[in-house]
């Protein structure tokens, strides 16, 4: 809602200054977010008296003018032929720059000196034309600036209205808080009416078909109404609040809307067949044409106002193109209406139409106010368009709509708001914003009862009253407690932990955390190749997405992960490790909709370590992510992971991906991109991911690791080196080695894996290391190669290896 | 037999004097006080001695082994001291060399500033709880007061699932589901993704909030105003500006805005404050009674309150962000900072 500090001024006589009214109304709840002043550019524009007017000695059409600024007397060449000794005038002086960047400077012409301007109303953008200078009325004080006399210097207020103030909705609305505040009257605009002619009853009729959807209409005629522009303090005032002239008896309907709130519409009563007026629901599939020439097709829930038959206007929306006021309008019947909130809000959501109108009836419309509004609006029309206004209102209104009686106790307020409460002063409180606040007390607790009036249709309940109470006591006035709770034994979800150990030993890990957004484009998932029939080809749709590359939820977290790399790389970013660990979405179908599965994906790709004068060297590989992968694992305590070669992802490098398991669950995937994928992403070079589920792992992790009393005797290592078929997989070695590690082997390592020079081809040398120990005394020699000798052996026998 | 003695403690010494190592100095040492060494030797050649000429002998040799050991013993410190005073004098590196690096991994800005509130309210005995992000319109609006056809659906642009199924728009459904869940007291703290049908400048279609909500018997917008005064001066600084102002939400009243005292201008009004010295923070108020009675909460007995702050305009501020986007672009330099 915008206001203006002028007009505010015009129905509560404050002392506040702009930024103060500003603040204060902000405190109140109607917040200010923004103020802007108009005509404060146009301050070197002042009020001058024409002390003398004489012809310009070298040009006819020329006068020169001795002007008192209130100062001095200065010399300005005009060339206007209006204006004469003893006039006042806006001289505009030299520095001043008027609309149009037009600048004003000292200047000599045809021989006289020039110091400023005199200005016409076109010059200064009152007006769009004007037939020579402007001449102000005498009862100015010179050397005043011009905008400042004319009242056109104001202050524009932009306030953000909160869906529950329609009061509000209205340059009045606001005044009435601000008289609260300020403990002043608020003055009414008072409507004279001069009735002329025939009664408005002789030639119109009202007829409301559905009180349900209209409870009250009334109307008024005016005769002989002569359309033209408004004048140019209407034309200001509207500008000022953001809307546009259109002519002079619309812009009445919208300046009484925005002084009083109410919305109206004016018709041009010889379109109304048999002068007639029907509020009726709309035929189903009829056609309609709005006045801003939009067809909608109209449903049998749109509230229509219709005369003796057809459509001509959408009520409380927009008016009918076919019944608008036009240059050669006579008649007009005038409409000030109360509709029902939820039909206006279906109708103008279903057509898209979201006006001032509809704005404020969706939002409640105080229904007292309309014959207010409908003399206040027929008197300007008459005072603007010449015309008569017909004696006699029709005003339908069959059942009048109850006002609310709500009790307020004092013991309630101080139960919520935490302060001591003083019965009459907060009856006065409530009564300085227009609330009935009867004066005796209904029981011991200091009850009040409070009548509601039309205006607020937001205060229902009591604890609405007890806002009110605080809003107007002043949040700021209310002390600082903290609460006296209760301790409860209070349970949070364990994975929560988990989820943040992950995250701190990824950051260890160097890894950096990104947040992609949840949804992706449909067809995001099939880039990864994915098989027919894979769960993730099958998303959660967005109905109303903001675009196609938005259109439904992220069912794998590795598309946006690898279009995060891609950029990275078009950043020069080329050595990284990223991780994201957010919720994936899969379709069900039971109420919830979508089934949510937290996942950790991470990427690393690049150099090992940042270049330095004496760095880790070398780009990363598979093993540098299955080393974090491992390290992830073990901090969860998951039993046995396992990484099987069978059954990778399709996105995956088939030679260098595995599936990660613990037992028969699966946990993730891990491996290089494959190489398709990778040129299809963009990205170019070597990328490893890995893609972990982690409500599975979550729910395979162990909570405690069993720990070990450290042995106080010297454990022994022995090393062996074996030559095996090279499609033989780590893997199988160290299960062999594990398996026989007896009681005596506590550890076996990989060291070496070698192939070529000195291997047979098809061979390849792997090297591991076992530690020997016993809790209760020093190995001999005798008891590590009898322990060693099996393992060897053992492994040899079933992976037909030989010792090197 | 003294001559002997003499000459071969002379010759020891200057050995001993003049051995460079310590492995030098062992041989040495082995080649007089050894197994086989002179002077073992000569302890073994006692016994050819008479008895008279023994003591005085033996006197005289443990005499000359005392010297010796006490000549070992010094040239060995002096050996010892020369390895040290030789490291010191010749090792000296360029310590303005920098340090070994790795890449260092960096949380998101958003997960720093979540973690920190969390923690915050962890030490008032708040516990985290969470919901779904595809949410029932009866959590996310219906059971919050906020039915179909009410104005206040047009505070929040909504991304629809179905007709009954959205994005959820803000946190406000996990005290739904929680106070459906459980019995008050109660004291939560939820942090979460939220979804909005808006994109520019100063939206994102997906952010961050955290809500948090109390109820128990007598709590008061006076405890409401405690709670958050404590949140945020111990987020923003002890000496934080803090101010509540009427506002509207349909599951709270009274509702309030919370600003604070500018932290980029100190209040003085730049261009994040609007000029006003005040920046808007987080939303809040008494949980409304119709909210409690779509949960089943007698409202005559327990009384709360609920807030709501974004978790992106925290660390905005918090960091020094100016652009919104930069939280969802994950370019590594930006990441890289925090």
């Amino acid at each position: 809602m915008i206001v203006t500090y002028n007009w505010l001024k015009e129905f509560v006589d404050f002392d506040y200054s702009p930024q103060e009214l500003a603040d204060r109304l902000t405190m109140l709840g109607l917040e200010v977010e923004g103020m802007t002043s108009i005509g404060a550019e146009f301050d070197t524009v002042i009020v001058a008296r024409l002390e003398k007017v004489e012809p310009h000695p070298d040009a006819d059409r020329l006068t020169v003018c001795q002007v008192d600024n209130g100062t001095e007397v200065v010399q300005v060449v005009c060339g206007a032929t209006n204006h004469k000794t003893g006039d006042f005038i806006a001289l505009a002086q030299p520095g001043s720059v008027l609309p149009g960047d037009f600048k004003i400077k000292k200047s000599k012409i045809r021989g006289q000196q020039s110091g400023g301007m005199l200005c016409s109303e076109k010059e200064l953008g009152l007006s769009g034309e004007s037939a020579g200078i402007m001449i102000l009325d005498r009862s100015y004080e010179v050397g005043m600036p011009v905008f400042e006399a004319l009242q056109i210097k104001d202050t524009v207020l932009e306030i953000g209205l909160t869906p529950n103030r329609p009061d509000c909705l209205s340059v009045v609305g606001v005044a009435r808080e601000i008289a609260a505040m300020c403990g002043k009257p608020l003055n009414l605009p008072v409507a004279e009416i001069v009735a002329r002619g025939a009664d408005i009853n002789e030639s119109a009729s009202v007829e409301i078909v559905d009180p349900q959807g209209c409870p009250r209409y009334a109307a008024r005629m005016i005769n002989n109404v002569k359309i033209g522009p408004s004048p140019a303090w209407m034309v200001q005032r509207l500008e000022a609040v953001g809307m546009r002239s259109i002519n002079n008896v619309v812009d009445v309907t919208n300046f009484v809307m925005m002084e009083l709130g109410h919305p109206m519409h004016a018709f041009d009563f010889r379109h109304l067949d048999k002068g007639k007026i029907v509020v009726r629901r709309a035929s189903l599939d009829e056609s309609f044409t709005t006045l801003d020439d939009a067809k909608h097709k109209l449903t049998s829930e749109d509230l229509m106002i219709c005369d003796g038959e057809r459509s001509v206007a959408m009520a409380g929306v927009m008016g009918g193109l076919n019944s608008e006021v036009q240059d050669d309008t006579s008649t007009i019947l005038l409409e000030a209406a109360y509709f029902n909130p939820i039909s206006i809000r279906r109708t103008s959501k279903r057509h898209g139409l979201h006006t001032e109108s509809s704005h404020r009836f969706e939002r409640g419309a105080d229904i007292d106010m309309i014959p207010v509004a409908l003399d206040r609006a027929a008197a300007l029309i008459a005072e603007l368009a010449g015309g008569e206004i017909s004696p006699g209102v029709i005003d339908e209104y069959p059942t009048l709509l109850p006002k609310a009686k709500i009790n307020l106790s004092a013991a309630n307020t101080e139960k919520i708001l935490g302060i001591h409460v003083d019965i009459q002063q907060v009856s006065s409180l409530l009564r300085g914003i227009g609330l009935n606040v009867a004066s005796g007390k209904i029981d011991d607790a200091g009850t009040v009862e409070v009548g509601v009036p039309s205006f607020r249709p937001d205060l229902e309940r009591e604890i609405d009253l007890i806002e009110e109470v605080a809003r107007l006591y002043g949040y700021d006035n209310i002390p600082v407690t903290m609460p006296r709770a209760c301790l409860e034994r209070q349970v949070e979800k364990p994975e929560l932990k988990l989820e943040i150990a992950v995250r701190n030993l990824l950051v260890g890990c160097g890894f950096s955390e990104i947040i992609n957004y949840s949804f992706f484009a449909p067809g995001d998932a099939a880039r990864l190749q994915l098989a027919e029939g894979d769960q993730r080809l099958e998303s959660v749709r967005i109905l109303n997405p903001l675009n196609e590359d938005q259109a439904v939820m992220r069912t794998t977290l590795v598309p946006s992960m690898l279009d995060t790399l891609s950029r990275n790389f078009s950043h020069r970013s080329t050595d990284l490790g990223l991780f994201e660990l957010r919720p994936v979405f899969f379709p069900v179908g039971d109420e919830t909709g979508s089934r949510q599965e937290l996942h950790l994906a991470a990427a690393i790709s690049g150099q090992r370590a940042p270049l330095g004068w004496n760095q880790a060297k070398g780009t990363v590989d598979f093993y540098d992510l299955k080393g974090v992968v491992e390290k992830v694992l073990a901090l969860l305590g998951v039993k046995d992971p396992c990484f099987r070669s069978e059954n990778s992802e399709t996105y995956l490098h088939p030679g260098k991906s595995a599936q990660i398991c613990s037992g028969k669950t699966v946990l993730g995937y891990i491996g290089e991109l494959h190489p398709q994928v990778q040129q299809d992403f963009d990205l170019d070079q070597e990328v490893y991911l890995v893609d972990l589920n982690l409500d599975e792992v979550f729910a395979v992790a162990g909570n405690y690791t069993p720990f070990a009393v450290p042995s106080r005797f010297p454990a022994v290592e022995r090393d062996s080196a074996l030559l095996l078929d090279e499609t033989i997989e780590t893997r199988n070695v160290l299960d062999v080695a594990r398996k026989n590690l007896g009681k005596l082997g506590q550890d076996v390592v990989v060291f070496d894996v070698y192939k070529g020079q000195g291997i047979p081809e098809g061979k390849k040398s792997l090297a591991f290391r076992v530690r020997y120990g016993s809790p209760d005394k020093t190995l001999t020699e005798e008891e590590v190669a009898k322990a060693h000798g099996k393992l060897v052996r053992a492994v040899c026998q079933q992976l037909a290896a030989e010792i090197r | 037999m003294k001559d002997r003695l003499q000459e071969l403690e002379n010759d020891a010494l200057a050995a001993i004097s003049s051995a460079e190592s310590a492995a030098t100095l062992q041989d040495i040492r082995v080649a007089y006080l050894g197994k086989k060494g002179a002077v073992t030797d000569i302890m073994k050649g006692m016994r050819d001695l008479t008895p008279e000429e023994r003591p005085v002998v033996g006197a005289l040799v443990n005499r000359l082994k005392e010297s010796l050991e006490d000549a070992f013993a010094g040239r060995n410190s002096a050996l010892q001291q020369d390895a040290v005073d030789l490291r010191i004098s010749s090792e000296k590196i360029d310590i303005s060399l920098p340090g070994r690096q790795t890449f260092s991994g960096t949380k998101h800005p958003v997960t720093l500033v979540t973690e920190e509130i969390v923690e915050i309210f962890g030490k008032l005995g708040f516990c985290v709880e969470e919901g779904p992000e595809v949410e029932q319109d009866f959590y996310n609006f219906e059971a919050l007061n906020i039915p179909k056809d009410h104005p206040a659906r047009d505070m929040q642009d909504t991304f629809y699932v179905s007709e009954d199924l959205v994005l959820r728009t803000h946190t406000s459904p996990v005290q739904i589901r929680s106070m459906l869940k459980q019995k008050p007291p109660l004291r939560v703290i939820a942090p979460g993704t939220v979804y909005r049908r808006d994109s520019d400048i100063t939206h994102s279609p997906m952010f961050h909030q955290i809500e948090g909500f109390l109820v128990d018997q007598n709590v008061t917008f006076g405890d409401l105003k405690g709670i958050l005064t404590h949140f945020l001066t111990s987020f923003f600084g002890d000496k934080l500006g803090v101010r509540f102002r009427p506002s509207f939400f349909p599951f709270t009243e009274p509702s309030a805005e919370v600003d604070i005292a500018c932290v980029m201008c100190s209040s003085k009004g730049c261009r994040v404050c609007k000029g006003t010295g005040w920046l808007e923070i987080l939303g809040c108020g008494m949980i409304d009674p119709e909210v409690f009675k779509s949960v089943d909460y007698d409202a005559e007995q327990f009384s709360g309150f609920a807030f709501g702050m974004g978790l992106e305009r925290i660390a905005m501020l918090k960091y020094g962000v100016s652009d919104l986007r930069l939280f969802f672009e994950n370019d590594l330099r930006f990441l890289r900072q925090f």
